[in-house]
């Protein structure tokens, strides 16, 4: 049995050969979290998700929610006595009933649950209200998406699946319909777990977040932590857009460390993991830690420059051919070409240095 | 390793009732040979195939030329009546190739119906010699060539019809002129649609055995019915129709191939409807009076003579008890869609949730009755139930079963089933393939069982297209002429049956009513389920 709400123990999901996700293990401690998986495309993101559905067996290992086992490899709770409901990516509404009618559909089963639902509190919520009497051929795909979720939210589950919910949702209605989403789910204390491949909309909907790379889960975290100090390289390298520099460890006795790089010269800060000095290792370097300074005597060439709305990105090359990416505020007025030489704030300080 | 289920073993089931026909032909062939096959051998078989050969090059000549060109017309130009054309040229359908055949006799014969009107017209002469007489081969040709031609004018009108107008723009930009961008561009596209509907002419023209056997032409299918009926040698009729199945599985093979083909012509996005060119004048005469000749020959023509011979001899309406063939044709329609669209339901239902390739394979074959002539699955039929009754009879030491299959209603429902379970499974795959896998599992996911998504969700949305399959095997079913010929029960009569038993007693006259209503149905369903018909998918 589980203490926790929800538990995946040593679980091995198989889709095909390619798509599988071996020994994960992952809690939800109380009722009412919400946590994301973050992952590349095609990695067995939603594999996990229609396993703990009970839409597939799992291979090994166990599953349990409320205290109860719900899956191992000789036990399968049928996907209708679960009670776990799954928002998919694709379209799944039933396209003979009119979307007003979809979503009543999920009603069946919230009747006499712990939270009152009005079904009109979440039309409105979802900004469903003008395509109630339309049949699902004639919505959009982000529409859809709306109504699906609101069909799975309505049944009132004891854990709610949602397979990249906004992948199709307009940009503008996207951050808004988050933070519906997000307040919602708190309001009913609604279990949650969100596939995602934006690691954007991780962070801001889940309490906590597990990174899926080469068929395992990497890391599993709350948001600040798995960005700002990743466990291994490669979880690094899929959230940051980042490089890794060679420096040595100077110093790791007082309060801020100080590592060494051959063209940046000193860089401080607080070690994520710790290293004995002289350790030969690899820095993580992102785009926001180094601070443009002309004044600056450590200036580097600019081999390509990016406009991104409110920033540009500068690559710049060093003397031993690293090429590393700086942001800077597009107000801005120091504008630097390419070949021309952009000055580095020194000495530089990082707050939290991820070495490997 | 397949899951050996319900579903496997009813899918099995009706694979090996599909298969029935074709296994009893299959082993007639190699058992012993009767004198009759030998002297056959050495006298009509060759005549057999020939004149089927002939009768089938014939027909695809005319029913390539009258289809392709009635689809190009009513496709891009726009003239008088176009739109009407467009559909009404589907009515031939509703006049199988018996009718046409007992009008082109009742007009051009002796004293018929062409002498009455020149008499009427010109007063009294001598006008038999005047009146062309079409021979027996002949009229054969042109009665099954004016019923099968809708075949290749539906494929091609579809192919026409959901050609991007792009691609014609495409070839007009690039410089090609209006008869280059039809030769080379247009047809070239429809080539795959083109040959699915004469694979499908074909078919049927080999499978016909009212019309030729109307005519007294002697062909692969009369000969399998005579050496039943008038030697009783089955097995001779099984070898016969063996002959005759090579030549059908060939044709449908290649129907299949082109099938595949034309799937690469379906519409996509940005998909932009032919603008069809507006011709007024003498230049709209051409088609316009194209595709009325084709409309008047095909359809008013066999209907007008039905009309005017019903009339003209009311005494039939005494003589013939209408009402009963209304209701017995009624009684094998709705018997026969209950088990086909039942069955059908429910292997497709089994397919979908248990997903075995093995049952896909079954399920696969079960639909290749559609291919068997009605004369060789009657025939193979009696043979098989005969052998059967026979063995029972002497392991069990009981009487015959044979009535049990053989005259009876349960033998011609089963004969109906294979020969049309495919019409009806395919039509709800079609369907139920629009349904998405993950709508099951989200109502799975809402707490629905497999029984009640089955009810609330699948059988709703099927709904329509299962009243349309009924409407097209109702259509099958009242036209079907060999099969219940033979294995009708004694004096239940259809339309089809009824007609063809007075005209092949000469009494034309006679045939005429239950014609007329067996056209006038043909044509209410023919007309409920237009819209699909002229589909680009069907």
């Amino acid at each position: 049995m589980s203490k926790n709400f929800f538990e995946i123990r040593n679980g091995y999901f198989v889709a095909s050969e390619k798509n599988k996700v071996n020994n994960v293990n992952l809690a939800i401690e109380k009722q009412g979290d919400v946590v994301s998986l973050l992952g590349p495309s095609g990695v067995g993101k939603t594999t996990i998700l229609r396993t703990i559905a009970g839409l597939q067996k799992i291979n090994s290992g166990e599953i349990f929610l409320k205290n109860k086992i719900i899956s191992s490899e000789n036990f399968h709770l049928e996907p209708e006595k679960r009670n776990i409901a799954l928002s998919f990516q694709d379209n799944s509404l039933f396209p003979n009933y009119k979307v007003i009618d979809n979503i009543n559909f999920g009603k069946k089963r919230s009747k006499g649950n712990r939270f009152e639902i009005k079904a009109n509190d979440i039309i409105k919520l979802l900004h469903i209200e003008p395509i109630l009497e339309k049949y699902p051929h004639q919505i959009s795909a982000g529409e859809a998406q709306r109504v699906s979720l609101a069909r799975s939210i309505m049944s009132n589950p004891d854990l709610l699946l949602l397979d990249e919910p906004f992948s199709n949702i307009d940009q503008n209605l996207k951050d808004e319909i988050q933070y519906s989403v997000k307040n919602l789910l708190k309001k009913m204390s609604l279990t949650t777990i969100l596939v995602t491949h934006d690691s954007f909309e991780a962070f801001s909907l889940a309490d906590k977040c597990g990174i899926i790379l080469n068929q395992e889960l990497k890391q599993f975290d709350v948001p600040y932590s798995v960005h700002h100090e990743p466990n291994s390289i490669e979880v690094a390298k899929f959230l940051n857009r980042g490089v890794f520099v060679d420096v040595e460890v100077i110093e790791t006795d007082c309060a801020v460390h100080s590592l060494k790089h051959s063209v940046l010269g000193e860089i401080r800060g607080k070690l994520v993991n710790n290293f004995p000095a002289g350790s030969k290792v690899k820095l993580l370097l992102q785009p926001e830690d180094l601070i443009h300074d002309d004044q600056s005597k450590l200036k580097l060439e600019v081999i390509d420059k990016k406009f991104r709305g409110t920033n540009f990105i500068y690559t710049l090359k060093t003397s031993s051919d690293e090429k590393i990416p700086v942001f800077v505020h597009s107000h801005h007025i120091h504008q630097h070409e390419k070949s021309e030489k952009f000055g580095i704030k020194t000495p530089i300080f990082i707050d939290h240095l991820v070495c490997f | 390793m397949p899951r050996y289920n319900i579903w496997f073993f009813s899918s099995l089931v009706i694979a090996l009732i599909v298969a029935l026909p074709i296994i009893t032909v299959f082993f007639s062939f190699f058992s012993e040979t009767s004198n009759y096959f030998n002297v056959l051998k050495n006298t009509f078989l060759f005549e057999y195939i020939n004149n089927s050969l002939i009768i089938l090059i014939s027909v695809l000549i005319i029913t390539f030329f009258v289809g392709v060109a009635s689809a190009y017309f009513v496709s891009f130009y726009d003239f008088p009546f176009s739109n009407f054309f467009s559909w009404a040229l589907i009515l031939a359908f509703a006049i199988p190739g018996y009718i046409f055949a007992f009008s082109i006799i009742a007009f051009f014969e002796n004293y018929g119906t062409a002498y009455t009107i020149l008499t009427n017209l010109f007063g009294e002469h001598n006008y038999n010699p005047l009146i062309p007489k079409f021979d027996s081969l002949i009229g054969s040709i042109i009665a099954i060539s004016f019923s099968l031609f809708p075949y290749v004018f539906v494929l091609t009108r579809s192919s026409f019809l959901y050609q991007s107008n792009n691609y014609i723009e495409v070839g007009q930009n690039l410089g090609l002129s209006e008869k280059e961008t039809f030769y080379k561009i247009i047809l070239p596209s429809a080539r795959p649609a083109i040959i699915a509907g004469l694979a499908l002419v074909a078919m049927e023209c080999l499978s016909d055995f009212g019309t030729v056997s109307f005519f007294s032409v002697n062909t692969l299918t009369t000969g399998i019915y005579n050496s039943w009926l008038s030697f009783d040698d089955l097995n001779t009729a099984n070898q016969i129709s063996f002959i005759l199945l090579l030549f059908i599985l060939l044709l449908f093979s290649f129907e299949i191939y082109s099938r595949r083909e034309a799937r690469y012509h379906q519409p996509s996005r940005g998909f932009k409807p032919i603008n069809k060119i507006k011709l007024t004048g003498k230049k709209s005469l051409i088609p316009f009076m194209f595709c009325f000749l084709i409309f008047f020959v095909s359809f008013v023509f066999p209907v007008s003579q039905m009309i005017f011979w019903t009339f003209k001899f009311p005494k039939y309406f005494q003589d013939i008890d209408i009402l009963k063939i209304n209701l017995n044709t009624l009684y094998l329609v709705g018997l026969a869609s209950l088990c086909l669209v039942a069955t059908s339901l429910l292997i497709n239902y089994g397919s979908r949730i248990s997903k075995s390739k093995i049952l896909n394979y079954l399920t696969n074959f079960s639909i290749s009755g559609y291919a068997i002539p009605g004369v060789i699955l009657a025939v193979a039929f009696i043979t098989f139930f005969s052998n059967l009754s026979d063995l029972i009879t002497n392991f069990f030491n009981v009487g015959s079963t044979k009535h049990l299959f053989i005259g009876s209603i349960s033998g011609l429902i089963l004969a109906y089933f294979v020969r049309f379970f495919s019409l009806s499974f395919n039509g709800i795959k079609s369907s139920y393939e629009k349904i998405n896998n993950s709508i099951d599992e989200s109502a799975y996911l809402l707490g629905y069982s497999k029984v009640r998504t089955f009810s609330k969700i699948h059988v709703p949305y099927l709904k329509n297209n299962i009243i349309l399959i009924i409407v097209l095997i109702s259509l099958e079913i009242i036209k079907e002429l060999p099969i219940t010929m033979i294995l009708r029960p004694f004096n239940f009569e259809t339309f089809a049956t009824q007609a063809y038993v007075y005209a092949s007693q000469d009494l034309l006259e006679a045939a005429a009513l239950p014609s007329l209503f067996l056209i006038g149905w043909a044509t209410i369903l023919i007309l409920f389920s237009s819209k699909y018909i002229l589909s680009p998918k069907n």
